[in-house]
């Protein structure tokens, strides 16, 4: 990877922050749905605050991963073909490209996480442990889930079903990260050792991050 | 209107077409192409509405693999991975500009000169050649389609390119700009390039190109 | 391979022939003390549920194999396995579902290997939908590959965390995760059977699905090279008619 490769991220992620920034659609519609998801459970399971308590942690990780995921598909990091043709014609690196994008949804993701986080903590009296872990899961899981995303939205580019199909490719894959996430905060606010879900997110971020660098290109054959 | 002179068109083949086939999904858009051009030429391509012209661009930008016969673009075949590493010297204006609508007119030819590595000195400066100077700062989604045009037109004028490929060039365009875009075409020839204008303007393509080829039934005749 | 359709028996006969030395040993194999008959679902759901991991290691394998050498055979070798597994999947899954509604009272227990039992069939539903979305064979094999390495090697991590969380969360003693033991060498021999019995019927329906895409690829091929109309023919002069 030259100083050209890096040059090109710097690029596309810039590019990508630009047009969300302009767009506002993390601000506007995917960070209040997600807000709102958190409103609906306690309408639909009960309000008892020992209840909420309890399954809070793992509400907010389930609505971070299920609507997450749209932050990497949105419309700011989605292109048209003449886009994507310029982009190739100016000699852009597929996994520059890649990369790219993942840093931009990734950095994108930890805002959601964050904004959502707050609403999670109000609804549910979520007590924060062990905040410095608390926080390296939630940049953890961000970079873990933009990548998932990203890769599954340049899988899925150029398909009948278009981003309609990330979701259901991503769900499953996101578990590790979301047990991963969920069993972190669980051994915090029991006291036991972390390191193992720790490292499993880890190991997916490196794995997905290797793959779709290697595929890049095999995924620019429309 | 600019006078325009080329030179003698040299024999290096920069696009070499042999019984080229081209299917989009399960649509046979192509069939049998024969085509050479060589650098310092400029060929015009016409035909009908549905005749295939976009994708035989989009099959010289390499962006396209053959599904039958055998391609070479500057020197690259069409059907291997050698076609991205030529992809950094081929232009292509599309009918359908590929800005960002989010981004300024600067801000769009900026991430160009980033990304294809020329400093971003030079994006102004290109902006400046076409006559967009002062709409620098004007969001490419709120400007007009000349405008945006102007603006891949000074992308070119930014990047060296061996190859430039204009699909409609003409359109949306007032009669500084079509200047602006015979001009353009007139250096790349000079220049040793070749260029490929698809255009239904016979007339205006005829008195500045070498040569005209007609696609029809999904051939070029 | 020729265009003519290979009539290839042994297939069938070896899928019949373990499939009833299988239900043989299965029906002669002694009841469960605790469970009585209905352990006999065991011969198939536990055969079942070793094919779906199978298919899905030789998706992975076939994904792997195509993006290496780019040759479509591996390609038609992956689609046949996911869509194979997928049945078996969905197989395993229901009839673990009968099994549990009796003997444990409740449909579902979150045991860690149904789980990713579960888990795997979603994958797996994804790749098939991804397939179905992509026209041009050469970019579907290329994105199904991509989409069948990410989705075998985050199967073991996966596995890990649901087997990590289990661990963590054990469920009430009167639900036994490991199901059934098994108490009798008849039992243990049909189950052995039983899974050979599906590994030859995977294999057969392999070597015929992989034939019939093969066939259907190069049916499509034929059509590609025929000579068929061109889109732009489509498109002819205008004719406005009206008085001349």
């Amino acid at each position: 990877m030259t100083t050209g490769f890096w040059q090109q991220v710097k690029a596309v992620g810039g590019r990508d922050l630009l047009r969300e920034r302009r767009r506002g659609d993390v601000l506007w519609i995917t960070i209040p749905f997600g807000a709102i998801a958190l409103l609906l459970v306690p309408l639909a399971v009960g309000t008892d605050a020992a209840l909420l308590r309890e399954i809070g942690p793992g509400m907010y990780w389930v609505i971070v991963m299920l609507f997450g995921v749209l932050v990497a598909v949105g419309k700011a990091s989605s292109e048209t073909l003449p886009q994507q043709d310029a982009s190739l014609l100016l000699g852009l690196d597929p996994a520059a490209g890649f990369v790219g994008r993942s840093a931009a949804a990734a950095l994108l993701l930890v805002v959601f996480e964050v904004v959502v986080g707050i609403v999670a903590v109000g609804l549910y009296d979520i007590s924060l442990i062990g905040i410095p872990w608390l926080i390296f899961t939630v940049l953890i899981a961000a970079i873990g889930l933009a990548l998932l995303g990203t890769l599954t939205g340049s899988i899925v580019n150029s398909t009948s079903a278009g981003t309609a199909l990330v979701p259901l490719l991503v769900a499953p894959l996101s578990i590790p990260l979301l047990l991963g996430a969920t069993q972190s905060y669980e051994g915090l606010r029991l006291g036991h050792s972390i390191v193992s879900w720790i490292l499993l997110m880890v190991v997916v971020v490196l794995v997905v991050a290797i793959i779709g660098v290697l595929t890049a290109r095999p995924l620019q054959e429309t | 209107m600019t006078s325009v002179h080329f030179r003698t068109v040299t024999e290096t083949p920069l696009v070499e077409l042999s019984g080229v086939g081209v299917r989009i999904g399960s649509t046979q858009i192509l069939r049998d192409v024969d085509l050479r051009i060589v650098a310092g030429e400029v060929v015009g391509l016409f035909g009908a509405n549905g005749a295939g012209k976009t994708t035989m661009l989009r099959l010289i930008a390499t962006l396209i693999r053959p599904a039958q016969g055998h391609g070479t673009v500057l020197g690259a075949d069409l059907s291997t991975s050698e076609r991205y590493d030529v992809r950094r010297r081929i232009g292509m204006i599309g009918h359908v500009p590929g800005l960002y609508p989010e981004l300024t007119l600067g801000e769009n030819l900026r991430y160009s000169a980033h990304v294809a590595g020329v400093p971003t000195e030079r994006a102004n400066e290109a902006l400046g050649a076409v006559g967009l100077a002062g709409a620098v700062d004007r969001r490419a989604g709120a400007s007009s389609h000349g405008m945006q045009r102007r603006t891949e037109f000074a992308r070119e004028l930014m990047i060296d390119r061996s190859l430039l490929l204009l699909d409609e060039p003409h359109s949306a365009l007032d009669r500084d700009a079509v200047d602006l875009v015979e001009g353009l075409i007139e250096r790349k020839a000079a220049e040793r390039g070749a260029v490929v204008v698809v255009s239904h303007d016979r007339d205006r393509i005829n008195a500045i190109a070498h040569r005209s080829v007609e696609l029809a039934g999904g051939t070029l005749t | 391979m020729t265009a003519q359709t290979r009539n290839r028996w042994w297939p069938w006969a070896a899928i019949v022939l373990s499939l009833a030395t299988a239900f043989t040993l299965a029906m002669v194999s002694p009841a469960d003390d605790v469970q009585g008959n209905l352990v006999r679902i065991m011969y198939v759901h536990v055969p079942a549920a070793w094919l779906a991991y199978l298919a899905f290691f030789v998706t992975f394998v076939g994904s792997v194999a195509y993006l290496l050498t780019r040759h479509l055979r591996w390609d038609r070798i992956a689609t046949a396995s996911a869509e194979i597994g997928v049945y078996f999947t969905g197989l395993a899954i229901v009839l673990g579902m009968i099994w549990a509604k009796p003997t444990w009272g409740v449909w579902w227990t979150w045991d860690a290997r149904l789980t990713l039992t579960a888990i795997m069939f979603f994958v797996y539903l994804g790749y098939l939908a991804l397939r179905r979305t992509t026209d041009d064979p050469i970019a579907r094999a290329n994105r199904a590959a991509v989409l069948g390495v990410v989705g075998a090697i985050q199967i073991p991590l996966v596995h890990f965390s649901v087997v990590w969380w289990r661990t963590l969360h054990q469920p009430p003693s009167i639900i036994r995760p490991d199901g059934p033991a098994i108490q009798d060498p008849m039992m243990l021999v049909a189950l052995i059977v039983g899974v050979l019995a599906f590994t030859v019927v995977y294999v057969s329906l392999m070597v015929k699905r992989i034939e019939l895409i093969h066939l259907e690829d190069q049916q499509d091929a034929v059509e590609r090279a025929a000579d068929q109309p061109v889109a732009g023919e489509a498109v002819t002069a205008p004719d406005l008619g009206g008085p001349s």
